[in-house]
């Protein structure tokens, strides 16, 4: 065979990653459409979910983050959803976040994404914390422990999720009043 | 020694977690939920099989030199298709797992597999051998899993066993609950072959 066997070594070794890129270029291409898929499968759903009384939604333009309209079957607004992010205990938590603004009242939340201990902080995905928050009012605090029954095990997590909200709700519906939103 | 045993010492006498004590860092890191332990050890397989017929297919033509590197790119290859593949037909369990999925790259059971069989073994053996070391490593993690779920959430793949008032041993489904469960598990398996053993010499 070869003579030289650097040579060898290296045309080996590039034949391999070549293989392994071509493989994985394949692999991608055929996973990233349903990759994709699902993202927008779950927002759409954490939208929905967030405004109970929504069937459709739609994005309100010029705004800082994402805003979503939800629309009734006869073309109503009922409110909006916006997605929050904010420290948690290990890493950033993801809320979709559903508000009334008529009423000023938050009408759900999801957790969108994070990164909590499996088991103990990652239950405030569960809903026996999360629809604590629905039908509280917009300029709640949200205290853990008084208005709010935090996860057992994961205070810190449960908190949160409270300053999230608090943080950015105000500023969410700020943004949703200025670009013409609830008229 | 036949086909069929390259297959079954994966799941007992060479078994990679309670015999030859390897991967601990995925088998501590997520065996707090049986489920968690189903889906890291079945991607885990799909990785060692995969890794595993390569290596042994390619074993004549990698040079001894470069072997360590080709195997870690053929094994980084498979661990991509399995995020991958996750991420897209089973979004529930990459939700939980996604974060483990990349780490099996550094799980040591795979690569002394590729080195100590597959390099030195038919393509067909080398699946078998992969198969079995998979399975092995499946029902030892969802073993684990099953337990620190009862213990700690008192609910197994998800499904409340107790009442109200079960009040759970939060500790095993955090990190120390890992070393607790895998050493008393370890100690137990000791003790009982280490019995069967002195029974055998006598």
């Amino acid at each position: 065979m070869m003579k030289n066997p650097i040579a060898r070594l290296i045309i080996v070794l590039a034949l391999i990653s070549i293989g392994s890129g071509l493989f994985l270029a394949l692999t991608y291409t055929y996973t990233i459409p349903h990759i994709e898929a699902n993202a927008a499968r779950d927002q759409e759903v954490a939208i929905l979910e967030t405004l109970p009384d929504a069937v459709s939604f739609e994005e309100l333009k010029n705004t800082e983050f994402p805003i979503y309209v939800g629309l009734d079957s006869s073309g109503n607004e009922v409110g909006f959803a916006y997605v929050a992010e904010g420290g948690g205990f290990q890493g950033m938590i993801g809320l979709m976040v559903g508000v009334d603004p008529e009423q000023e009242i938050i009408t759900g939340v999801k957790i969108l994404s994070h990164s909590e201990t499996p088991g103990l902080g990652a239950r405030i995905t569960e809903a026996v914390f999360l629809d604590q928050f629905a039908q509280k009012s917009i300029s709640d605090n949200f205290i853990v422990k008084e208005d709010i029954d935090g996860v057992t095990g994961a205070t810190f997590s449960s908190k949160s999720v409270s300053a999230i909200l608090e943080q950015t709700l105000p500023k969410a519906v700020e943004q949703y009043r200025e670009s013409g939103g609830g008229k | 020694m036949k086909f069929g045993y390259e297959f079954i010492k994966g799941l007992w006498d060479e078994n990679p977690t309670f015999r030859l004590v390897l991967g601990m860092c995925p088998t501590l890191a997520v065996t707090n939920a049986a489920m968690n332990g189903l889906s890291m050890g079945l991607a885990t397989t799909f990785v060692l099989v995969g890794s595993n017929i390569m290596v042994s297919a390619l074993k004549k033509v990698i040079p001894d030199e470069v072997r360590i590197p080709s195997y870690v790119i053929i094994i980084a290859t498979f661990v991509t298709i399995a995020d991958l593949a996750l991420a897209a037909f089973f979004p529930e369990i990459y939700r939980v797992l996604g974060l483990f999925i990349p780490l099996i790259v550094v799980n040591c059971i795979i690569l002394a597999r590729a080195e100590a069989f597959a390099a030195k073994n038919s393509i067909g053996k080398s699946a078998l051998d992969g198969l079995g070391m998979g399975f092995g490593f499946t029902w030892a993690l969802t073993f684990l899993g099953i337990i620190r779920e009862i213990l700690g959430m008192g609910s197994v793949f998800g499904i409340k066993l107790f009442g109200e008032g079960f009040v759970s041993w939060i500790i095993f489904i955090l990190p120390p609950g890992a070393f607790l469960t895998l050493g008393l598990i370890l100690g137990l398996f000791n003790a009982v072959l280490g019995k069967k053993k002195k029974a055998q010499c006598s």
